[in-house]
Parts: C-alpha cells; sequence; structure tokens
C-alpha cells in the first residue's frame, strides 16, 4: 500500500466537495478498494471515507411502500433489517462474503463498484431499483454499463437505493469455489406488472437481465415455464471455475430452483 | 486410571497458549528494531538476465542492503542449494543442475528469487524494489509437467531430470503375458500448494559474535550444517531457534532462499534481519506438492489374485530440484508401492521432469499418498472392470492376518497386521448395508450418490534414532529436551504424557523444550509421521536409563543391597525397608548430596523397525448432475495405529489428514497459464476446504500393537491425507459409473464434474 491521505466527512455535501479533487477516491466498505490497494494496484491520492455520513445509513420504507436503504448500510444490515419486507433481498446480502465483509462492506459501494460477480447488482437489476445519487436518481435498467463500470460520474455518490418489493423472489447464488463470490448468481423477482429476471456472474457485459425467461415467467409463474429456453453461451465468461457453457447452462438451472424457491 | 499417562485423551496443553494468543510464532519473535527483508521476484517464467540493476534500490530511503547472487558470492557463500539425487536406472546419476539461492544469469520460474531488498521496514523495502532495474529476454516456457518442450536445463535433455526404476521389469512383463485378465488405468494426482496458516519466515541476528537464525521449520540441525556450508561458517558459530510454527505439511521441513539470505543479510549489516513471506508469496514459492500421472497395470490369475503389478509414473519437479524431491515419488512412493496386497512381482518406473513452476517436494505423505492413490484406484478400477465387488477383490489379495511379519515385494518387513479384520468393521461402521437405500433416496432428490473404499498402509519414515534428555531444574521443574518439532501437532502434550507414564514425573511440572540446537545437541525432526514414535520411544528409554542411575545411587545413599522401581505407582522402594522415594524425590536427594550428574540424563535411541499404521477410508459422496457439485456426505475411518498414546490427538490428526486429502480431491487447483503465471496465486482463486464442506467424520481404532517400537504404536500424522484420496475419487467414480463415465481425475470441482457428466457439452 502507498501513502495517501484521508477524510472522513459526515455529511453527503462534504463529501461532494471532497472527491471534487482529481486524486480523490470514495470508500465505501472498502472491500474492493482496499485489498487492492493493498497490493499496490490502486493508488488514490486521498480516500473520502463516506462511513461517517450518518444520514446515508439505514433501512426504511417509502410511503409508495419501497424499500429505501442508504447507500453506507452495511450487508449485514440489509440482511436483518430488509428480512420482513424483502426477504428475496435479505437472503442475498445475507451470503454476501463473510461476516466480516457483511459488516464493512456497503451496498452503495457494491453497486458503484459493479463487479461482474457481485451480488447486489443482480437484485437492483430484478428489482427494477431506483439508484439515488447527490445529483440525480437513475433507474436500474441505465446503471449498469458493463463490468466494473456504471452511469455514475466522477465523484457522484450513491445515496440511497429504492427497491419496489415483489409479490415473490428469490436469488440462486452458485458459488466461485474458492473466492465464494457468485460463479453466477440469478434473481426472480415476481411482480403486479411481471416477472423480472437478472443473472450476476456469467457475463463479459456485467449483469443482464435474462428477458426471454422474463415474458415466459410473467405468463407462468413456474420452473417448467423455462424448459423450452436456452441460453447462449455466447459473450460468458470463460475462465479455470466455469467454461462459458457451463456458465450459460447454469443460469437456466438456477432461474428454474429460483422460481421453485419463490413460488 | 491415571488421568494423564499414555492412551489418554488428555487435552491439549498448548492450546492454552494458542487459543488465548500468547503463541510466539516466527514474527512474534522478532526484535522490535529488526530490518524487514523483502524479495525481488522474477515476474516472467523463463528468461535469461540482460541486465540487473540494484543501484537505485540501494540509494532510496531507508535500504541497508540489497543482495544478489553475484553480492552473496563476492561475500563468500555458495550459491547451489542442496538436494538429494537419485540413480537413473542405467546407473547414471539423475540431473543435478544448480539451484542458485538467487538466481543467476537465468530465471526460471514466476517467483523465482532474483534480489533481497534489507530496509527499515517493509514497506520502504518494497518501495525500493520497485527500483530494481530487471532486463530480461523471454525464452520458451515448459509448463506441461511431460517429457520434451523448451530445455530448461543442459543437464536434462527432454526436461528429464530422472529416469528411475526398480523391480524386475522382465519378470513383470511375462507375468502379464501369463495373465488370465489384465487391468489399465492412466491416473493423475494433481498439484497442490500445501499453504500453512503460517507462512514461512526468518530472522537472524548477529549474537556474541555467533550467528542467531530463527526459522519456522520442521528440523533445526540438519539447516544449521546447511547454513555452515553455504555461509562457509564453521556450524559451532551458528545457533538455530524454531518458535511455536503454524503448519508444516512437508513444505517447512525444506530449506528456502530467505532463510540463507537473512543469515547472510545479518552478518553483513551485524543487524537482525527478519523475512516473512505474505500469502501470495506463500503460493508463488513454497514448494507444491503431488503433481504426478500414473499408468497402472494389474494381472490377474483365474482366481482374481494380483500376479504382478507395473507402475510408470512422470512426476513434476518444477523447475529446480527440490531438497528431497526426487525421492519422493520413487523411494518414498517405492515404500508402500504393493500396499496390503500380497504380490511379489512388480515394476515401478518413475521419470521426474522440469518445468517452469515452483519447486514440488515433499507434501504431507510425501510419496506414501500418491502410491496409496494409484495402487487403490487400480483395483477399484478394476473390479468394475472384471465385474466383481471391490470390497471382496481387496479381501482375496490381502496379506493374510497369519503371514506376519511379511516382507513386501519392495523389502518391506510389514510386521503386524489384520486388514480382513479392519474391513469387517469399516463395513458396519459405514453401514455398508445401508448403502442402496441411501442411493435410491439420493436418486429420488435427483442427485447420485457413490461410495468408495480406500484400504491404505503407511510406512513411517524419517531417522529412526533420536535424542531425549530430562533435567531436574534448581527450581523445582523438570524439562524435557526433544529433537523433534512440533508445528500444531500437540507434542508439547504427549510427550509429557508418555514422560509421566513411565517415570511419574507430574505432567505440570514439565516443560518441553524443542528446536534449540545450542541446547540440544542434535534431534531428527518432524516428518514422516516420525516424532512421536521416535521420540517417545527415546524418552522411554531415558527413563529406564535414569531409573538404573537413581536406583544406583538409593542403594549407596540407603546402605541397602536392592531398590527397586515399580512401574504402577513410581516409586523407588528398598524391599524389607520402608524407604520409598518418587522420582522428583530421588531427584531432590540427588541434589543435596551433590549429585549432579544425576539431574541432567540424555539418551538416544533407534527404533528397531519401521511401523505400518493401516485402515480404512470409506466416503459416500452425492452428485448434483445438473451442477457437477460433489458433497462428501458420510466419511468413515476404520484405523489401525497400534498403542494410541493420545487417542484425541490421533483423531484430530485423522480429521486434519483427511481434510487435507479432501481439499486435493475436491478444490484444491493449481493452474498455470500457458506462460507459466500461476493462475491461482491467492484464496480468491485457489480454494482450501472450509469446514462446512466436510461431514461429521466416523473414527474407530481397530489395533494390531507393532512390533516394531517398545511403544508398540504407529504414527499417525499422514494417514488421514493418505487414506482420503482414493476413497472420494473411488466414490465420485461409483456416483457417475451408471451415467457411463470411465474416467474420473481430481480436483473433482465443479465444472470438472458437471464436464465428466457432459463430455458433449462445448467446453470453453
Amino acid at each position: 500500500m502507498y501513502a495517501f491521505e484521508f477524510q472522513k466527512p459526515t455529511s453527503i455535501q462534504a463529501a461532494v466537495e471532497a472527491l471534487k479533487d482529481d486524486e480523490a477516491q470514495a470508500l465505501g466498505g472498502g472491500q474492493t478498494l482496499l485489498p487492492t490497494m493493498r497490493q499496490r494496484l490502486a493508488s488514490p491520492g486521498t480516500l473520502v471515507s463516506l462511513s461517517g455520513i450518518a444520514e446515508m445509513r439505514g433501512v426504511c420504507r417509502a410511503d409508495d411502500g419501497a424499500l429505501c436503504i442508504g447507500g453506507g448500510t452495511s450487508h449485514a444490515v440489509v440482511a436483518q433489517e430488509a428480512a420482513g419486507i424483502y426477504p428475496g433481498l435479505a437472503g442475498l446480502a445475507a451470503r454476501i462474503g463473510d461476516p466480516a465483509v457483511r459488516n464493512r462492506g456497503t451496498i452503495g459501494g457494491s453497486l458503484a463498484n459493479n463487479d461482474p460477480s457481485a451480488c447486489y447488482p443482480c437484485a437492483v437489476l430484478a428489482s427494477g431499483a431506483r439508484i439515488i445519487t447527490d445529483r440525480r436518481e437513475i433507474a436500474a435498467d441505465d446503471f449498469f454499463e458493463g463490468m466494473f463500470t456504471t452511469a455514475l460520474e466522477q465523484g457522484e455518490i450513491i445515496t440511497e437505493v429504492r427497491f419496489p418489493v415483489p409479490e415473490a423472489s428469490n436469488y440462486q447464488k452458485f458459488i466461485q469455489p474458492a473466492s465464494r463470490f457468485a460463479l453466477v448468481g440469478v434473481m426472480v423477482a415476481k411482480y403486479a406488472g411481471g416477472v423480472r429476471v437478472a443473472v450476476t456472474g456469467a457475463s463479459e457485459e456485467g449483469v443482464f437481465r435474462w428477458t426471454e425467461a422474463e415474458k415466459a415467467l410473467s405468463d407462468n409463474f413456474a420452473a417448467s415455464a423455462l424448459k423450452d429456453l436456452t441460453v447462449s453461451a455466447d459473450g460468458m465468461i470463460a475462465d479455470m471455475h466455469g467454461s462459458a457453457a457451463y456458465r450459460a447452462h447454469l443460469i437456466k438451472v438456477l432461474a428454474g430452483r429460483a422460481v421453485e424457491a419463490a413460488a | 486410571m491415571r488421568k494423564f499417562g499414555t492412551s489418554q485423551s488428555v487435552r491439549r496443553i498448548e492450546d492454552v497458549r494458542f487459543l488465548t494468543g500468547t503463541g510466539r510464532y516466527l514474527e512474534d519473535t522478532a526484535p522490535a528494531d529488526t530490518l524487514h527483508a523483502v524479495v525481488f521476484r522474477s515476474p516472467v517464467a523463463h528468461g535469461r538476465i540482460t541486465a540487473l540493476d540494484v543501484s537505485a534500490a540501494e540509494e532510496a530511503p531507508g535500504v541497508h542492503l540489497v543482495l544478489t547472487a553475484e553480492k552473496l558470492e563476492a561475500a563468500g557463500v555458495c550459491l547451489a542449494m542442496k538436494s538429494t539425487v537419485l540413480e537413473n536406472r542405467d546407473g547414471t546419476p539423475g540431473a543435478a543442475p544448480e539451484r542458485p539461492i538467487l538466481a543467476r544469469d537465468r530465471v526460471r520460474f514466476v517467483g523465482e528469487a532474483v534480489a533481497v531488498i534489507v530496509a527499515d521496514s517493509a514497506i520502504a523495502a518494497r518501495d525500493a524494489a520497485e527500483l530494481v532495474e530487471f532486463d530480461y529476454e523471454d525464452l520458451p516456457v515448459h509448463v506441461t509437467p511431460r517429457p520434451g518442450g523448451p530445455a530448461i536445463h543442459p543437464e536434462a535433455p527432454d526436461n528429464v531430470a530422472l529416469d528411475w526404476g526398480w523391480g524386475d521389469a522382465e519378470a513383470t512383463d511375462a507375468a502379464f503375458a501369463a495373465a488370465a485378465h489384465t487391468v489399465s488405468l492412466e491416473v493423475e494426482d494433481n498439484r497442490i500448494i500445501s499453504n500453512p496458516m503460517e507462512p514461512r519466515g526468518y530472522w537472524a541476528e548477529m549474537r556474541d559474535d555467533r550467528l542467531h537464525v530463527t526459522i519456522s521449520h520442521q528440523n533445526a540441525w540438519a539447516p544449521k550444517e546447511r547454513m555452515a556450508e553455504l555461509l562457509g561458517m564453521p556450524a559451532a558459530d551458528i545457533h538455530v531457534t524454531i518458535p511455536d510454527v503454524g503448519g508444516g505439511f512437508g513444505t517447512k521441513a525444506m530449506d528456502y532462499p530467505e532463510m540463507y539470505c537473512v543469515a547472510q543479510a545479518a552478518r553483513m549489516l551485524d543487524r537482525p534481519v527478519l523475512f516473512m513471506a505474505d500469502r501470495t508469496e506463500t503460493m508463488l514459492s513454497d514448494n507444491g506438492g503431488r503433481d504426478l500421472a500414473s499408468s497402472v497395470d494389474l494381472a490377474f490369475d483365474a482366481d482374481l489374485r494380483i500376479t504382478a503389478y507395473r507402475v510408470e509414473t512422470i512426476f513434476n519437479l518444477g523447475a529446480y530440484n527440490g531438497q528431497h524431491a526426487q525421492a519422493i515419488q520413487t523411494e518414498l512412493a517405492l515404500k508402500v508401492l504393493t500396499g496390503t496386497y500380497d504380490v511379489q512381482t512388480v515394476w515401478f518406473g518413475a521419470r521426474a521432469v522440469y518445468t517452469n513452476t515452483n519447486q514440488v517436494d515433499a507434501y504431507r505423505g510425501a510419496g506414501r499418498p500418491e502410491a496409496i492413490y494409484v495402487l487403490e484406484r487400480a483395483i477399484d478400477n478394476a473390479a468394475r472392470q472384471l465385474g466383481v465387488d471391490p470390497w471382496e477383490l481387496r479381501r482375496r489379495n490381502f496379506i493374510a492376518a497369519d503371514a506376519f511379519p511379511y516382507t513386501s515385494a519392495t523389502g518391506e518387513i510389514y510386521d503386524v497386521g489384520d486388514f480382513h479384520g479392519l474391513l469387517d468393521e469399516a463395513a458396519i461402521r459405514a453401514d455398508r448395508a445401508g448403502f442402496a437405500e441411501r442411493r435410491a433416496a439420493s436418486e429420488a432428490r435427483g442427485l447420485l450418490r457413490g461410495q468408495g473404499l480406500c484400504y491404505y498402509i503407511e510406512a513411517i519414515l524419517g531417522d529412526p534414532t533420536e535424542n531425549s534428555a530430562i533435567s531436574f531444574d534448581a527450581d523445582g521443574g523438570v524439562t524435557l529436551y526433544v529433537g523433534t518439532i512440533s508445528n500444531g501437532q500437540g507434542h508439547e502434550t504427549v510427550y509429557r504424557q508418555i514422560l509421566e507414564q513411565y517415570s511419574g514425573i507430574p505432567h505440570d511440572r514439565v516443560r518441553v523444550v524443542q528446536g534449540d540446537s545450542d541446547r540440544i545437541a542434535s534431534g531428527g525432526g518432524t516428518g514422516g509421521s516420525r516424532s512421536v514414535t521416535t521420540q517417545g520411544t527415546a524418552t522411554r528409554a531415558n527413563v529406564e536409563a535414569m531409573v538404573e542411575g537413581f536406583a544406583g545411587f538409593l542403594r549407596e545413599l540407603w546402605e541397602v543391597d536392592e531398590v527397586l522401581f515399580d512401574a504402577q505407582d513410581h516409586r523407588f522402594r528398598a524391599p524389607g525397608t520402608n524407604r520409598s522415594v518418587d522420582m522428583m524425590g530421588a531427584a531432590g536427594l540427588a541434589r543435596e548430596e551433590g549429585r549432579d550428574e544425576l539431574l541432567r540424563h540424555d539418551h538416544t535411541a533407534t527404533l528397531p523397525g519401521r511401523s505400518y499404521p493401516n485402515g480404512a477410508h470409506v466416503c459416500e459422496v452425492e452428485i448434483d448432475p445438473e451442477t457437477g457439485v460433489v458433497t462428501v456426505d458420510r466419511y468413515t475411518v476404520v484405523d489401525d495405529f497400534g498403542v494410541l498414546m493420545n487417542p484425541m490427538l490421533t483423531e484430530g490428526q485423522i480429521h486434519g489428514g483427511v481434510a487435507q486429502g479432501i481439499g486435493q480431491a475436491l478444490s484444491e487447483h493449481v493452474v498455470h497459464d500457458a506462460d507459466g503465471q500461476l493462475l491461482t496465486a491467492s484464496f480468491m482463486d485457489y480454494a482450501v476446504p472450509r469446514a462446512r464442506d466436510l461431514p461429521m467424520m466416523g473414527f474407530a481404532h481397530r489395533p494390531v500393537p507393532s512390533t516394531a517400537n517398545p511403544l508398540g504404536m504407529k504414527g499417525c500424522g499422514e494417514a488421514g491425507t493418505v487414506g482420503a484420496l482414493a476413497a472420494v475419487a473411488n466414490a465420485v467414480l461409483d456416483a457417475v459409473w451408471e451415467r457411463g463415465v470411465r474416467r474420473v481425475d481430481m480436483p473433482f470441482t465443479p465444472l470438472r464434474t458437471w464436464s465428466m457428466l457432459n463430455a458433449d457439452a462445448d467446453r470453453i
């Protein structure tokens, strides 16, 4: 790790100001950034910690029924406090990393990083959630722009995420044996207006919606509805833990299991 | 009954220290003002060094010294590390290219040590390492452990370091020609990284004009001799100590370049110097394990008795000869080549190849897990091919219980054993009878269930001689000096049990001292499952001699003709008088009488023979055919370790050994890319087993006491790993056999297992 400056503002406004410096980098829970810095693969001049901003933490219910989660809320808090409202999401949060990761890592940090194997992007996309930042609101379908790439501008902070609560949902995570990230993860969420299916871990483009499955499941919310669908291996990630064909195959298997678990 | 003698499950005394954070591991013992050494490592797998300029690094803030091959040589250090070299089958010696402490002229694997930067802090040293100018010309890379490919050493044409063989090839061929049945198998044994919880580390300082080196190692005395030789100084001027060690596994039985570098740096700077590997360095530069492929043939007569056994192995050495690497898949594997079966006609050929990867050397079991894996896969496969029950085929070929002592085809004298009786018990413990029902239940849930057996035998290795010293100290305590090195096994507990068992010296008065070359003149270290057998035997013999000594002294003191020592209550008595005293009391009297020679007792003992622990591992797996996930659902071990010194410690060794075996079988997977870069260089990609990956293990003991040592025991440190590999692999094959799969090779990761089941799937 190289030397760096450290700031810990207590308001969103102060954080936004601090992040105007070109050398500044926002720090959420640090579960990706700090190991990267330790390996000397990242060397920000200033870390602006968001963990001192009380208004960015917590879970609540909006007037329209949406589940609102502050951008600085840890996975452990979501796992606990969202359990009665959106159990599919709480279950997802409860299986991110290990207890230490869940107590440090934040939803905002995970979404801003958009790791292609992360769990939260899958939930946000499957829920059609809205990302609230210090300057605007971004729909889930517009937020993710490929591996480690999002619609966020330089210095933009995720202050809150609003999840419409589905009638039924489930997240199936197939773990990569070493890292325990999602080798493939599939989230299915059933709303009055239709079913959404999002997939993480599989595509070279990052998290994506499996629209064919959404159509089929919107007509018939049963695993059997997926029987005749196939997922192409084109564009899937291939590495030592999973070939493209294996990942494509797992998407269908996990989607079916998610429907069974949710139904 | 005594609560602390042998055969009692005494809780580990050292765990109080380890579990309350007061263990003293290598880094904990380094002086506060130590300098820190950081290694500049080769970024490429094969290259000719065209420039190595460390002048900028030397000028960097906080840097005291930068060592290179050139500087070591200029200081009089011999660069060539020591290694065992075997003979080829034609009688010529195997290849022995130089393995330099620091690379000279050429680098041969990613992670090879090139320069060592010594600075005030590890951060300063790392900053300076970035200033090392290292230019190289790429050379073609040889990664796959097969003969051929770009030459790595001129001494090894086709990259073959050793072409070794043992047995009677002609007789074996003739037996195969005459056989009623022959069955063949190709089988791979995957490479692993041992990953001790505490990485390797060393620190050194000059103290009273002598070199003091603290090492995380399995032996204090052999490294001392080797340092004396390579550093060019008298061994008497070197003091080696070993603090608490957080895992050895054979990996730490060997020397590594950093030990020599910190020792030399401390000499040159007259300051303490510490090197502590981080996890990725551990993965890049620790010796790997296993990494071999074998062709195996079994010949049977019409009654399905094995008439001949033939193995041809190719094993990976890595870029250089590891310290003992040439002997692992050859002489060490040979010890148990034929396992528990009565077959006298054998041929075992093994070729060692160099690759542009780090060295491969001993790993828990060192050759014996590999030999048993090959044999137990082969016999299981033969049963399937011949259409007989695999348990029955083993029984038909077991060495009979009345055939002991039995001299195996490879010259080992198995002292005792009862393989039939033990296997019968394993069938009951593992509920073999209930397997069909469990399989049906799994099938109903869409899962494949398989059961696998491995009947293993182990040969205890290492130096059969060990020293024991017992001193009665002025503070009223007793110090037991040992020549073995606990890496976490619980030696302090079991050695106190053994000492109390034979001498009656209360365990809570005893301190155990290990790993100090000044206080202990010599020792055999830990490895080959030797420690408790050799050290226990030496301590027992020492007590016997000590009893003689005290008895003589008490005869004089009490002016009697006879003093007897009661082995039950541990008191010396003069028959016909009411005089009696225990061991501590006798030592107290000796001290009062000025008989200082009775206050310290040194004894050396040599085992009369090796012991041969053996047992059955029965594994049941469930496989999800949709995902390829293999779950170990049931695991049963029945072992014969002779007389147990501490049943709880033994069971712990089995749990750990089986966990390492299951880890290798299911998840531990070393992958290099075509350029020789290690892709599995962190725990993000290298999967060690977690507790949740393991079932509760059933462990039962069915002892036949060894006749090859006075304790009647058999070593247990490696046995768990020896049995686990084939038990898991045979279970996996059993599960997928009905799906038409005929070949399975570890590791059974989800991807690899799914691919086996879907051989026609597009494998990108």
